[in-house]
């Protein structure tokens, strides 16, 4: 472990010197205990290098797969949650204005059935919108 | 651009370091693990044409921020849980434990008293870092346990290097005076077997 010593002092007056001896002391202790794991962490650890050594050689080689083995896709951008949620909360709101806008057609057509001079039966009539326009028919 | 097992021989020297600096900062051996490994697969995937020379600096920024991400996220579990912990009932406490979870791995050459001398003054260090500001314990871990010089270290954590000095100055400070006060002054430090 090498350090490169400063003997600037700051404006409290310490020595970063003696402090990076001290740092440097400290930090071998917490390094020497670093390599006292248990076998479990050290087999997930294992695990975890394996996997990412794995993802950059399919990268490297250009082929990319999912965690279940199977080849991504157009459906990658699945695999990014921020991508995906917001795609979903997207899709909501389309599919709510859709809904909403079909739903006012709705409740407008059924206003103006119930508003108009003529019974009902006559809109059902295939023939009466037609001589209407044609206006032949009189009211 | 690395090779598979340049990249290998990389994440081997670093992943102890890392993980027991990510249980430091997230008190959660489990998260951590989650962590370093979250970590080592962005830097697989996103950094795989980047040259082997780079991959501390780039692995240790990709580090503080998954940590930074998880702090986030508990941020806002904490939050949902505090609010809906009237409505649930309590958890129950007691876990399977799994022997290979206490097995550790070491040096067992070592006889019993110096094995529990070492182990009681490491608990004291861990305890006296994790009770380091955020900012302290980055500073620290990154100028004296990673290695950085203070313009790396002041790049990562994106401050000046006055900075950096300050932090490491103050965390050094803080955590000499607490050994200090459990008798472990840098004399006691030294005799444990750290080289200076």
């Amino acid at each position: 472990m090498t350090i490169n010593h400063e003997t600037i002092e700051d404006t409290e007056g310490v020595n970063f010197k003696d402090a990076d001896l001290q740092g440097k002391q400290i930090a071998g202790l917490l390094d020497a205990h670093a390599k006292r794991l248990s076998m479990r962490t050290l087999k997930q650890l294992e695990i975890g290098r394996a996997r990412a050594v794995k993802a950059h050689a399919q990268h490297i080689s250009g082929v990319s797969t999912n965690k279940d083995g199977t080849l991504s896709g157009i459906f990658a951008w699945a695999q990014h949650h921020r991508i995906a949620s917001t795609g979903l909360i997207l899709g909501a709101i389309i599919t709510g204005v859709v809904l909403v806008q079909a739903f006012g057609q709705q409740q407008a057509s059924d206003a103006y059935l119930l508003g108009a001079d003529l019974p009902p039966e006559a809109f059902v009539d295939r023939g009466f919108e037609p001589s209407l326009n044609d206006g032949k028919l009189e009211l | 651009m690395a090779s598979s097992q340049e990249l290998s021989d990389f994440l081997h020297d670093v992943e102890r370091r890392a993980f027991k600096q990510t249980v430091y900062a997230v008190r959660d051996e489990h998260a951590s693990l989650d962590i370093v490994q979250d970590a080592m697969m962005k830097l697989a995937e996103k950094y795989a044409d980047k040259p082997v020379a780079e991959y501390p600096m780039l692995f240790q920024r990709i580090l503080q921020n998954t940590m930074r991400d998880y702090w986030r996220r508990q941020k806002v579990r904490n939050l949902w849980t505090t609010l809906l912990s009237s409505f649930g009932a309590g958890e129950n406490g007691e876990e399977d434990r799994d022997p290979l979870d206490t097995i550790d791995v070491g040096d067992e050459s070592e006889n019993p008293m110096g094995q529990l001398e070492r182990s009681q003054t490491m608990q004291m260090i861990e305890k006296a870092l994790e009770k380091l500001p955020a900012r302290q314990r980055e500073a620290f871990v990154l100028r004296y346990w990673e290695d950085m010089d203070v313009a790396e270290t002041a790049s990562l954590m994106g401050c000046s290097q006055g900075s950096v000095k300050t932090h490491c100055s103050r965390a050094v400070h803080t955590m000499a005076a607490l050994l200090e006060k459990q008798g472990l002054g840098s004399r006691a430090l030294a005799n444990l077997g750290v080289e200076s």
